[in-house]
């Protein structure tokens, strides 16, 4: 059987392991260049923004979400990453499971229902908690959602910070409408102490601060981890951009056409075609959608490029009474996680609730931007030193995750502009519809009662003039982009309103599979991944055998 | 006694021997000797020059962060659950 996997990001490099250790021969098309990770680090060091993609290594030939176009009301403003490995390379590492309610959403709130429910992926779940390793206590996560009992996590779950201990001594028991306030440990996909019978893959975290977009210290998982893993049966070609799927008039997939470059510089290419017995398009949710687009493919339905979700992040940020030491260990390592759920998501988003150790850095471009500010005012000297000490030793920050119902109007579609090598650009339609911006309002309101329970120094402020700004009800609000983009591809219960099946299989064509974020009918209030990666290893359970529950046991170590 | 050295003291608030320590005396000298006080500090503390950073060093050895007694991210591990602990006051 010979599988051609459409990128090798974090969900492509998943399957591309399980289909090779399981007799597949594959083959990886990847449309970016190589990582170099020393060579990353140091890019890091030197960028004077030091954003999610400012370390990596970008061509003309594949730019990554840069070369997006917007034309809706609102900017679709996360990023995504074209390079060996993907936005897995960027990302957090922060890996909460969905809530059983989540997949529910259209009964219990706005958008759509999945065609699976919470305990469907439950084994699932485990087992990409231990392909990936995720370090959480599993008693504690059983606080707020059901976990299978016995089960352990591959790793103990990392130390709080300082500053967790902190906000939890004041916050916890604690309420807000209703709702009780507990700090929640979460789930992390970098190296904890592990357990019996797991061995972890790279280095304990050591506490560099750096996760995203880099941790030095590989202590973080990234897909170029189960790329080392890949047997020999999987090959991967980097710089060669997919740009058609072809099918017989029976719809089925025949072969892929891609374009290879050589230059990082230019759109100067060679074609290509590579026939194919199944393929498995793991591009991410919009390039995904883009290929299926350009293919005209997969869309009986008119879904594909619809339904645009993320996380419209709210940032809230503070001074805490005392010093807390931030911009030490990872960038969140606790949660409140009593918004995600309950009757309150029938009138307004959900959402999570994330403690930010990281000071305002990502907030407000701190400590360079407090230096600026001291500076400007006149002071010098030791009133200087003092003055940054005294505010960044107090920084912290709180960033709320609001969920996005599916909105058939939120679309990916082909742009008119061409890039590099000609294919269109992506254009996105994006708005936020009222449900969203009464849980960024509802978010706000509750960011307002958490810091005046803690005693903290409110400096959140939004600004006409800064990105992404809007009014609702007559409040300033802002929102940024989490980078967790799904629901392009949507998987449904019938072919005549989803672009696939449970199985990520797209209706229309047999040999087809879309995979990653754009299969997810919501996205509840949970960072996606490791949702996407259970979805990603049933998939590929499925395609190893008709009969996937057997082959999530002997792929997986987890008990 | 070195002139920039004894301002950029004055300016930052950090000793000329902490300054020193940061190996960066030299290169900081040949950029901005003579520049507006703001741009020195600026250099200092956050190992900008006119919106570039010069070297990784200049980044990992900022002021700012040394002030508030961490290293800037990326650039050193404290180590397996250090954020645990009470921060310490590095301002003398
Ligand atoms: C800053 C940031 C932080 C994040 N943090 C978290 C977090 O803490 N937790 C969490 O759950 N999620 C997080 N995410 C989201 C997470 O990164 C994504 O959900 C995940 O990477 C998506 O996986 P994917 O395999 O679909 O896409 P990717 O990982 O982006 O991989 C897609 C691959 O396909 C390749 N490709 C694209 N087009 C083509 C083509 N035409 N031909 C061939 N190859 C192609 C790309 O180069 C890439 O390698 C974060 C995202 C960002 C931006
Ligand atoms: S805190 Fe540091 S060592 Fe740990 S994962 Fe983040 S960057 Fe890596």
């Amino acid at each position: 059987m010979r599988a051609v996997v459409v990128g090798a990001g974090f969900a492509g490099s998943l399957i591309a392991k399980v289909l090779g250790d399981n007799g597949f021969r594959v083959l990886v098309l990847e449309a970016g260049a190589h990582n170099d990770h020393d060579e990353a680090v140091r890019r890091f060091r030197t960028a004077l923004v030091k954003t999610p993609l400012a370390p990596y290594r970008t061509t003309a030939a594949a730019p990554s979400s840069d070369y997006l176009i917007n034309t809706g009301p609102f900017d679709y403003s996360s990023p995504y990453l074209r390079m060996n490995g993907g936005t897995g390379t960027a990302w957090t590492g922060i890996t909460p499971r969905m809530h059983p309610e989540d997949f529910r959403t259209a009964d219990l709130g706005r958008g759509r229902n999945w065609p699976l429910s919470y305990d469907e992926l439950e084994p699932y779940y485990r087992a990409a908690e231990w392909e990936i390793g995720v370090a959480a206590d599993a008693d504690e996560q059983r606080q707020h959602l059901p976990v299978a009992d016995g089960y352990r996590y591959p790793m103990h779950a990392l130390p709080r910070t300082y500053l967790d201990e902190a906000i939890a001594s004041v916050v916890d028991g604690q309420s807000i409408d209703g709702n009780e306030l507990l700090v929640v440990g979460t789930p992390q996909a970098r190296n904890g102490i592990p357990v019996n019978g797991y061995r972890p893959h790279g280095q304990l975290c050591a506490g560099y601060a750096s996760c995203v977009p880099i941790c030095p210290e590989n202590a973080k998982y990234t897909p170029h981890r189960t790329q080392k893993q890949w047997s020999a049966a999987v090959e991967l070609r980097t710089r060669c951009v997919v740009n058609r799927v072809h099918a017989d008039e029976f719809g089925r997939i025949t072969k892929v056409t891609y374009q290879r470059y050589e230059d990082d510089t230019s759109g100067r290419h060679t074609r290509h075609e590579e026939e194919a017995d199944l393929v498995v398009l793991a591009a991410h949710a919009i390039e995904n959608a883009k290929l299926l687009l350009m293919s005209g493919l997969a869309n009986s339905s008119d879904q594909v490029g619809r339904n645009l979700m993320d996380h419209p992040a709210l940032l809230t940020w503070a001074l805490m009474p005392q010093q807390i030491g931030p911009f030490r260990g990872p960038g969140s390592t606790t949660g409140i996680e009593v918004f995600r759920s309950g009757p309150q998501r029938c009138t307004r988003a959900p959402f999570r609730i994330e403690i930010g150790n990281w000071g305002w850095g990502w907030s407000a471009g701190s400590p360079g931007s407090d230096t600026a500010e001291f500076v400007a005012a006149g002071l010098r000297g030791k009133a200087l030193r003092q003055a940054v000490a005294d505010r960044v030793g107090r920084q912290f920050a709180l960033q709320f995750e609001i969920e996005q119902e599916a909105d058939p109007a939120n679309r990916v579609t082909l742009g008119t502009d061409l890039d590099a090598l000609g294919n269109p650009r992506p254009s996105v339609h994006y708005g936020l519809s009222d449900y969203v911006k009464d849980g960024l309002l509802a978010a706000k309101r509750a960011s307002d009662r958490i810091f005046e329970l803690l005693g903290a120094e409110d400096h959140t402020s939004y600004k006409p003039d800064d990105e992404r700004y809007f009014e609702h009800d007559g409040e300033p609000l802002r929102y940024w982009g989490a980078g967790h983009g799904g629901g392009t591809h949507v998987m449904g219960d019938s072919p005549r309103d989803s672009v696939v099946d449970r199985w990520q299989r797209c209706w229309d064509h047999p040999n087809l599979y879309a995979v990653g974020c754009g299969s997810m009918p919501s996205l509840g209030t949970s960072n996606p991944s490791l949702t996407m990666a259970a979805l990603a290893l049933r998939t590929a359970g499925h395609l190893v055998s008709r009969r996937p529950e057997e082959v999530v046991c002997t792929m997986s170590k987890a008990p | 006694m070195d002139a920039f050295v004894e301002l950029s003291a004055e300016l930052t608030g950090f000793s000329a021997e902490e300054l020193r320590s940061t190996g960066l005396v030299e290169q900081y000298r040949a950029l901005a000797q003579g520049a507006p006080e703001a741009d020195i500090i600026e250099l200092w503390y956050t190992g900008v020059w006119h919106g570039v950073v010069p070297s990784a060093r200049a980044y990992a050895e900022g002021l700012a962060w040394k002030a508030v007694g961490v290293a800037a991210p990326g650039t050193r591990a404290p180590g397996f659950g250090s954020w645990e602990r009470r921060p310490r006051r590095s301002t003398s």
